[in-house]
Order: structure tokens, then sequence, then C-alpha cells
């Protein structure tokens, strides 16, 4: 197999459910070796998370699970034994990088506060995801991403004006707090290469998103302009710069809509001479930016007229090649089955995994031509590597490894 | 203390698509130097503006994706200028540039003509669609990539709340910030791979592909049901329509309720939380006590009660209240807010989230604006300079990069 970015580099996983895993689904695609540990009397709740293969979930047999799981292996640990815990220490004293999103304080109640972690591996890069982080009189509030969403604006980014907020129909900040962590961890060991010296990371997960926020912080600290004003949130409307036409239009079929955004006059010209030159859209008042945003309705409406008629992806077609920015809103089925250039960039993948057969999954986004992250093994099934990591990886006898397993210290 | 990249170069020849990715490598230490043209290009003609006068100094959106960057201009259109990009390029570690694909080559400036002089290069495209394929030289905007993406498929509204909407996008320019995030990976394994090789690459980062990757639920259930999720109004795409999450508060205002009372010890909070508000006062019975009856989304009459009367004590109180009184008693709920509602939030003073700045209309009078995602304890996220004004550092960076006065 070819070398990884990441060889050689390991991760003991203790995070779950989502924010945390995508972060060690990042490191584990670029190579490096994850090893999730998990507990069987309290399971990662999105191993039952659906979508699921069959009727019933089984642990193993989530969709959701394997597709933030994938090239990791799965320890089962039973950390509330003091033998657990001991065997958990092993294993932070072997890896590089220890990754948590518990609420702020859980692995403290572990016994595995940072000091003891230090003790035992003085260079660790240990990385905390919790909801606001491990200072701050709030530290012990906690969050879903959704909750992060509401609390860092993002949501209230999101909507139509004088309807309740729409946003974001999904944890979008758990994608984003893993992101940074992953980013986080590969910026620590960069720093580990040149110093040797380890650290601590502390990520509040209402922080990643307020980070994304910060032209609207700052036309309310520079202009005294909030938000939340009448005509916001503008939809699909443009924000800034403010342009127009720019918003989702109605295709043929049932909820089919192509998003048209057009930046300046050129392209005003090319999306009506795409339209076939219609007599309204030559009135002077769309002749300039600032006509066509006093006139947005009728523009809109205009511009609708023609879409409505017509399949979403020629739209898009038509109006790309006349250099008009234009995008078909794809469900994820439109991605799988009908996106050419997700297609031709050979984006999707199987991964064969016991439970639900030949897993599909997708790309590792930023594509290294010389050592690219890679698709290797499908999600881990619940503890499928306790055995290998406690002989291999921490060197322990086979008398050991039976022993402390018939005292329930892996399970 | 200062941070985990220092000692870094990085040349950033970056618009709107793919100025964060700098921004977050120059926060942590690198010296990134922003190539702009003459007049400064789009990424400063983004509103709002100081005082909304625009400039190019003055656009807000520039001041807050381009802090502790150097600017140099240049104009690539001409060969002079062209021959100190490619200087520039070789004397860096790490490009990061976001031209349509082959516009840098088609001029004599891109990835190959400095690759080979400089082995150890790292240099990371970021576009809209990728380098190849059929959609490569398609247009994008943020908004169009968080179409094809799928995000905007998941968000929107119930009908009854809004007949007919369309997909909803959610602003801030988050398709290109996904971009970003994505890039940034990439950079950070391709310098790891530097670290032990000496060896440089070309990174190769759609925005499409991010996005794509950025969706949740939705690709799990097409992979394993050939199901497509439905868009609901403030809470998550499901599979069939869920339970609300949001309820308006006395004040207007929207609280974010997300289960309650999932296991006893915290249910018993609640209940007595709202029993001495005056609500509740049948949550006693002993039909309560089951978790699993509480849970929304299972048809249970229970769940259906407690969600009824949980509407009517949200409507009687500030949302503000709401969420500090349920995270109190374990209740991961939250509040909708406006960005800049975190500015008399204590908590984030508390961490010292907020970083200050000033700039072109607001001399001697910073203005605070978000600071660091993370946390490190020895190499921490810093602000060592605002976003520069067009072509501040041409001649500095000129002298320090390649030796020469200009």
């Amino acid at each position: 197999m070819a070398e990884l970015p990441l060889s050689g580099i390991r991760v003991c996983d203790l995070t779950w459910v989502i924010a945390g895993p995508t972060a060690t689904r990042i490191l584990a695609d670029f190579g490096a070796e994850v090893i999730r540990v998990e507990h069987g009397q309290a399971a990662d709740p999105i191993r039952l998370g659906r979508p699921i293969a069959g009727e019933r979930p089984t642990l193993n047999n989530s969709g959701f699970f394997n597709y933030f799981n994938r090239n990791k292996k799965s320890v089962l640990l039973n950390v509330r034994h003091p033998q657990g815990m001991e065997v958990l220490r092993r294993l932070v004293a072997v890896s590089d990088v220890v990754i948590e999103n518990f609420s702020s304080g859980v692995l403290e109640s572990w016994g595995l506060d940072e000091a003891a972690m230090r003790a035992v591996n003085p260079r660790v890069i240990s990385c905390s995801i919790s909801g606001f982080g491990h200072t701050g009189r709030d530290r012990h509030f906690t969050t879903w991403g959704p909750t992060a969403q509401a609390l860092s604006g993002l949501t209230m980014m999101s909507g139509l004006p004088g309807k309740p907020p729409a946003g974001w129909g999904y944890s979008y900040l758990d994608h984003t707090a893993g992101y940074l962590a992953a980013i986080a961890v590969m910026m620590a060991l960069h720093y580990r290469n040149l110093t040797g010296e380890g650290q601590t990371i502390d990520i509040a997960q209402v922080e990643t998103g307020m980070v994304l926020t910060g032209p609207a912080v700052l036309d309310f600290t520079v202009n005294g302009r909030s938000w939340r004003r009448e005509g916001m949130p503008p939809g699909n409307r443009a924000w800034e710069p403010r342009v127009a036409p720019h918003n989702t239009y109605r295709c043929a079929g049932e909820d089919r809509w192509v998003a048209v955004a057009v930046r300046n006059d050129a392209e005003w010209a090319a999306l009506r001479a795409a339209m076939g030159e219609p007599a309204w859209a030559a009135e002077e008042r769309f002749a300039t930016n600032a006509g066509r945003l006093a006139n947005e309705d009728a523009l809109d409406a205009g511009i609708e007229a023609w879409t409505r008629e017509r399949d979403a992806y020629e739209v898009m077609a038509v109006l790309q090649a006349a250099g008009v920015p234009a995008g078909v809103c794809q469900a994820a089925g439109d991605r799988v089955e009908r996106d050419p250039q997700l297609a031709a960039r050979g984006w999707w993948a199987t991964l064969p995994h016991a439970e639900l057969g030949e897993a599909e999954t997708d790309g590792v986004a930023p594509r290294l031509s010389r050592t690219p992250g890679t698709n290797r093994t499908a999600s881990p099934l619940l503890g499928e590597h306790t055995r290998e990591v406690m002989l291999g990886t921490l060197g322990m006898s086979a008398e050991e490894y039976e022993e402390l397993e018939a005292m329930g210290v892996f399970m | 203390m200062s941070g985990p990249l220092t000692g870094l170069r990085v040349l950033e020849l970056c618009g709107p698509v793919g100025q964060y990715a700098g921004k977050l490598l120059a926060d942590m230490g690198a010296d990134v130097v922003k190539v702009e043209p003459p007049d400064g290009g789009e990424a400063r003609s983004i509103g709002p503006f100081v005082d909304d006068v625009p400039g190019p100094n003055r656009s807000l959106s520039f001041w807050y994706w381009n802090t502790n960057k150097r600017s140099v201009v240049l104009d690539l259109e001409r060969p002079g200028d062209r021959e100190v990009w490619l200087r520039l390029a070789e004397a860096a570690d790490i490009v990061i540039e976001d031209r349509r694909p082959g516009e840098l080559e088609g001029l004599g400036a891109g990835y190959a003509m400095v690759a080979e002089r400089r082995p150890g290069l790292i240099w990371c495209a970021v576009t809209g669609f990728g380098q190849d394929g059929p959609w490569a030289g398609y247009e994008t905007t943020d908004m169009v990539s968080l179409a094809l993406g799928g995000a905007m498929m998941m968000n929107g509204y119930d009908p009854e709340d809004a007949p007919g909407a369309p997909p909803i996008r959610g602003h801030g320019d988050q398709g290109y910030a996904t971009g970003c995030h994505y890039a940034v990976q990439g950079i950070l394994a391709a310098l790891l791979w530097r670290d032990r090789t000496g060896e440089g690459q070309f990174i190769d980062c759609s925005v499409h592909e991010a996005v794509s990757s950025t969706t949740e639920v939705a690709l799990p259930y097409w992979f394993t049901q050939r199901v497509d999720v439905i868009r609901q109004t403030g809470r998550h795409a499901a599979a069939s329509r869920t339970e609300r999450w949001l309820h308006r508060a006395a004040d207007g205002r929207w609280a974010l309720i997300f289960g309650v009372g999932r296991d006893n010890a915290s249910w018993r909070r609640v209940r007595a939380w709202f029993q001495s508000k005056g609500f509740g006062q049948q949550f006693d019975e002993p039909r309560f006590d089951d978790p699993a009856a509480r849970q929304p989304g299972r048809g249970s009459p229970e769940a259906a009660e407690i969600f009824a009367e949980l509407g009517r004590f949200i409507a009687a109180h500030p949302a503000e209240e709401v969420y500090r009184g349920g995270q109190e008693r374990r209740q991961a709920w939250g509040v909708v807010r406006s960005p800049e509602e975190n500015l008399s939030d204590p908590h984030w003073e508390d961490r010292g989230f907020w970083v200050a700045v000033e700039g072109e209309g607001r001399e001697g009078r910073p203005v605070r604006m978000p600071g660091a995602p993370y946390r490190f304890s020895v190499t921490p996220w810093g602000l060592r300079r605002p976003a520069p004004k067009l072509g501040e550092h041409t001649a500095e960076v000129l002298r320090e990069w390649l030796g020469t006065e200009t």
C-alpha cells in the first residue's frame, strides 16, 4: 500500500456522535491509525442511528455510523473498570493524538484529566471538542449541532424574511467543529515535528460557528446594523454583495429548483440572451443592478416564468454555457445518480462491510497529487480490533489479554 | 508565544473562494502574503463597507477574511510582474490560489513553472469544481456551491409555514468556508508529508466535493435506503416529518428545544422548574415516568402533552431565560441569536473570544470581531495585524522574500 501523509500517526479516538468522528475520519483518510475506544454499555448512539440496513439496529448496521467511521479500528474497553482505565492509559502512552468530544468535565470524571494524560505521555497532542469549551462561566452547558448553530447566529442567517429561521437542516457545526479539530491536530503535529513538544487544544463548538459570522458581526460593531431587522434574512437573495437577480427558481417537475446568481451587467445580458431576449427583460428598470434590486419581485417572477417550464439541469447547462453562474439544487440521490462532475472525478466508492454489504461512500475532497487520502476499509464492527490492538499495539501477551477479558475489561 | 506555523511562507492569490484558507494559516503564525491586482479585485469590493462608503480598504468582508496577511500588488497581465510572482512562489513553502483551472498555466504562472525548481513546494488550487471533469469550467458562487453540493435541499420549510418555499441557503459564504476547511486539511496533510520527506505536491480542492461531503445524514440515507430526506422548518431534514424544535418565546424570539428530560434525573429538574412557574402540574402522574414515553417522534401521547405544555411555558418566558434555565438543568437547549447578540454574552468574554481591530474610517477606534476557533495551550491563535491595506507591503515583502529593493 502506498504510504500516506499521516502514516505512523496513532490516534486514540474517544469521540462519538458526529463532530469528533468527523475529525478522526479526516485523520484516518490521510493514513493515521485511528483506534476508536468504545463501550458496550454506552455505545456511540450513532451506531444505532438511522438509516440502517435491515429492520432493527444491531450496533453494526448503521449507514450513518459507517459514513463517519471508515478507515478506523474499534476496541471495546470498559473505562469504569480500574483495569480498563489502566489499559486506556497504556493506549494513551503509545498514541500521538488523543481526541474526545464529551461534554466539558467528563474525561476528568474518568480520572484522565490533562495532568494525568501528560504524565503518561508528555508529547501527546490532546484535542477536546465540547459545546462551550473548557473555560468560561457556562462551560458545563452542552450542545448538539443545532444548539450550537442557533447560538452562533448561523441559524438566524438562513431563512425567508418574515418567516421562522429555516437553518440549517442538518448539523453543519458537527462537520465544521470536526474539520477545525482535524486542522488543529495537524497544525499541532507539525509543531511537534519541529520542537518535540505536544499540547492541548480546546474547541468550543459554538465558537466554530461564531467564527463563520465575522462580516455580520462587524456590520454591527462598525455600522451598528443588526442581522435582526426588516427584510432579513434575505432568503436566497444576495446579502453582500447586493446583486440581482440572485435567487432559486422553480423548474419543471416536483420540487425542482435552480439557483442563479448574476454578479454584473454582463452576466445579466448573458442571462437575457439565454432566455431568448424576452421583452420584459429589456425594460429600462432592469438595465442596472440598482434598478434590478429595486424591482426584484418582478425580476424574479420573469425569470421563474422561463425556468418553470424547463428541466433544472437543462437550465443550468444553458446558463453555464452563457457564462452565468447556475446550479441545480441537488438532493443526495441527484449527486449520486445524476451529477456528471462527481462521477467523472471518481467520487463514489464502495467498501465491503459485514452487515452493510458493499457499503457506499464518497471520496477525500482535497486531492493530493503525491499522497492522496484513500478509502481502505468500511467502518469497524464494535470491538472488531480489540484483540489485535491489545496484542499488537500494546504488546499484551495472550494470557494477559484473556485474564483482562475474563475480568470484564473488554466490554 | 506564537502560532504553530511560524516560519512558514504562504503565497495567496485568492478572492472570496479561497481567502479564508489563507486566514486559517495566517492566524496560526504563517507569513501569508496576499497577491492582489492593482484595483484590489473582487475580495475588496464586497460589502458591507465602513459607514457604507465603498473603497478598497473599507470592506468589512475583507477585514474579516484577511487578518494577519500582508498585501503585495502585482498585475499578472504584465510580464515583469509575472516574473515577480514566479519568484515569490519559488520563495514560498505553500501557494494557495483560486483561479479557474488552467488560467495561471495559460499565463505561464502556474504550478508547473515553479514545481521543478522548487520540489518542496505545496501548491493548493481551490476551485468551484476541481481541475478536471465536465463542470471544471463552470462558474460558481457561494449559493451555487450550496445548491449543487446538496446543502440547500436539506434546508427550508414545512409546507404549512411557507407554502411552495424553495430550498434555502445559509448565509455567510459557508460553501466557500467549507471548501477552505478541506483545502487547509489537504495543505496540512501535505505539510506533514513534507516534514518527513522534503517532498511537495499539488492539491486539487473542489468546493463542490467539499460541500457534498458536508451534508450529514443525506448521503447515508441514499447509500443505505435510496431515500432522499425532506426539509423542515428550523430542524433536521429527515426521511419523514418530525416534531418541531423551534418555539416562539414571550419576547418573539425563538427557543430551540432538543428533547426534554431524556433521563429521569434531568426530567425531575425540568418538571420542578415548570411546576415552580405554574406549568405542568399533571407531570406528577406516573405515566410520565417512563423516559421512552417522553421522547417525541414515537407517537406517544405523553410526549405530545409534554411538548404542548412546553410550548405554553416558552410562550410565557423570554427566550434567553428558557435557554439558560434549560441548560442549568442539563438540557442542551438553545436560543436563536443574531450573530452580534453574542457580544453581550459574558461567557465569550471569559474565554477571550473577541478581538479588536482598527482600519480605514475607524482609526484609533477599535471594533470587535470574532477571534480564535480553537485554543492551543503552547502555540495559540493570535491577531498580529489587521487585514492589510491594498499594496501596503509590496516593497517590504519583495525585500524580505526576494532581496530586491524597489
